[in-house]
């Protein structure tokens, strides 16, 4: 076989900007290189001098799709640096804007990015003429997570409700009500989207990965709890930087997060549920297996189903958490600054999200840092796409070039959160 | 919704007053508050453009206002008919994760779920920095704009059904 080049300059129904170039000598995929050209955005320095108490509306900015995960990321790795405990419906509310993140970023992910891949569209523009249920579905239940940021995040693009300590204000009882409703509709509308996408055609493509996700004692994972691996990692956040490593690479304005001893590891949905299927209630692992999805699920392209399943447990847990909500005496618990340094990692919606910051005894931050689940990705999504094109060497450079892109998108990757990434190049010489 | 007196026309301001001209459509909607005639809702929406199909649902007659790339002179100001025809390509670039108008109008157009009449005025901007304020050629088109939508309503309300532009 010819040497050959194959390029992707610009990957879509990804959010940011990223290329892909794989080079193919004598019938061999010799290099895959995931460039991230979004531009270096530098948050780790912008927070530098800034009050503790601006980190939330700052890192809020980072993303539009997950600005939860870095406001609750952030609030959690401030308040250790503090030593602050918050009263147990703060950490209801917090839980509750996390659900609300997951239903919205994944039903975009599932019907509007993904499924086309699945389904032969071009974009869901074009799926929207045959799968009208499906495209109505997302948007119902996009619309219901919106209800939940808007009503506890105050808006629902980089809201700006969340504050170190608890809430500017928090909702009673009753303006709760109404998104209860919202919810039992929206559960059934993720089951619909979980069971079509049950149907859809998916590539025999096993991959050993090391899982990597919070787990908690009594929780699926969102805002706590350990970071486990499925080879026996078990640290505490604050120990996160002992195991873990981001390097640079001259292909992209993206980190790569490795770990130290063991190198390429996956994080986000797959990962979390693997790692923590029997934290999830009775029912929803009916529903798994209703739906054919195994405890522990290789395939990459099968996340989808994973998705799926997490958007109707978070409106199940939403449901619950407002059944039990009750007001917390203060919408904020008092803080006096002084120094210290803080670690947290909660849960995106892509997988756990590391931050640590150091505060001076005015509270002002002397160095963060932030490791996004995308960044933590890239390893492994270069890994897929190497077995992806060695599968797929004898495929046309179109063929072989869309399938990469699905590769790539199986991980619902956030550029933007990374650059801190696609255009496709195959070099076959 | 239907009759009596609900509102039943919408104008969306669309942007970011933060990000220098992506405020325009914000700004034409507050100039609009308190203006605007009783059966017409005013909203600002800052990014989310996937959330229009559910923001116009009840609404027969819908006027988005945005800001747009500059192809000719910052400031210039577009009115496009979209009930029946999409936007014409470079009006609107596609973005890559988040759905722009462009994305939005053409899914709600394959889901049967446009409005009866859906018009947009777009300003060509100029600066989109953030921080920024609008530039003078874009501020200068908020009150020009603001009166057009004005008319714009008067003649929806004033005629049968209030999509008679339709």
């Amino acid at each position: 076989m010819a040497n050959k080049t194959i390029r992707v300059d610009y990957i879509a129904r990804v959010e940011g900007e990223s290329s892909l170039e794989l080079h193919i000598r004598n019938g061999v995929v010799d290099a895959v290189r995931l460039s991230i050209f979004e531009p270096p955005r530098f948050f780790e320095a912008l927070l530098r001098g800034r009050g503790f108490g601006e980190v939330l509306d700052i890192v809020a900015r980072i993303c539009g799709i997950c600005p939860i995960a870095y406001q609750m990321s952030g609030v959690h790795a401030v308040e250790d640096a503090l030593g602050i405990e918050v009263d147990a419906s703060i950490r209801t509310l917090r839980r509750l804007l996390y659900c609300g993140e997951w239903i919205q970023s994944h039903a975009l992910h599932i019907v509007m990015l993904h499924a086309p891949d699945f389904l032969g569209y071009t974009d869901a523009i074009a799926m929207a003429r045959d799968h009208g249920d499906a495209v109505q579905r997302a948007l119902a239940l996009k619309k219901t997570g919106n209800e939940l940021l808007r009503l506890l995040g105050g808006r629902e693009i980089h809201p700006i409700n969340a504050r170190i300590g608890g809430f500017y204000r928090v909702p009673s009882r009753a303006e709760l009500a109404p998104l209860a409703e919202s919810l039992k509709h929206a559960r059934d509308q993720a089951v619909e989207t979980l069971r079509w996408t049950a149907g859809f055609p998916f590539p025999e493509f096993v991959r050993d990965y090391e899982f990597v996700a919070l787990r908690h004692p009594d929780e699926y994972p969102m805002n706590a709890g350990r970071i486990v691996s499925s080879v026996g990692l078990d640290i505490a956040a604050a120990d996160y930087e002992t195991e873990f490593i981001e390097r640079q690479v001259p292909h992209s304005t993206a980190l790569h997060s490795v770990l130290k001893e063991r190198g390429a590891y996956l994080v986000g949905p797959m990962a979390r549920y693997v790692l923590n299927r029997d934290r999830l209630p009775a029912e929803i692992r009916a529903l798994s297996d209703e739906v054919g999805l195994e405890p522990i699920c290789r395939n990459p392209f099968r996340s989808i189903l994973v998705r799926g399943l997490e958007v109707v447990y978070a409106c199940d847990e939403a449901l619950r958490l407002i059944a039990a909500y009750e007001p917390p005496s203060r919408p904020f618990v008092p803080l006096t600054p002084h120094a210290g340094v803080g670690y947290a990692c909660t849960e995106a919606p892509r997988g756990i999200l590391y931050h640590r910051y150091r505060l001076d005894a005015e509270g002002t931050i002397l160095d963060a840092s932030l490791v996004p689940p995308t960044a933590q990705n890239q390893g492994v999504i270069e890994g897929d796409l190497r077995e992806v094109a060695t599968a797929g060497l004898d495929l046309e450079d179109g063929k072989l070039k869309t399938s990469c892109e699905q590769s790539i998108r199986n991980h619902d990757p956030c550029i933007s959160c990374a650059a801190h990434f696609l255009k496709l190049q195959v070099h076959r010489t | 919704m239907s009759g009596g007196d609900q509102p039943r026309m919408l104008v969306v301001g669309i942007g970011n007053p933060d990000r220098g001209d992506d405020g325009f459509g914000p700004a034409v909607a507050r100039r609009l508050r308190g203006r605007h005639p009783s059966k017409a809702r005013i909203l600002e929406r800052s990014g989310d453009a996937l959330a229009l199909i559910e923001d116009w649902v009840g609404f027969p007659s819908v006027i988005v206002v945005d800001a747009m790339a500059p192809i000719s002179e910052p400031g210039r100001v577009h009115r496009l008919d979209l009930t029946s025809s999409p936007l014409p390509i470079g009006f609107a670039p596609r973005s890559s994760h988040a759905f722009g108008i462009v994305e939005t109008v053409e899914l709600a157009r394959n889901l049967g779920r446009l409005p009866r009449y859906l018009l947009a005025y777009l300003v060509e901007g100029e600066q989109f920095a953030t921080g920024a304020p609008l530039s003078p050629a874009v501020a200068e088109a908020i009150e020009m704009v603001a009166e057009r939508i004005l008319v714009e309503l008067s003649a929806i309300s004033g005629a049968k059904g209030d999509a008679g532009h339709a």
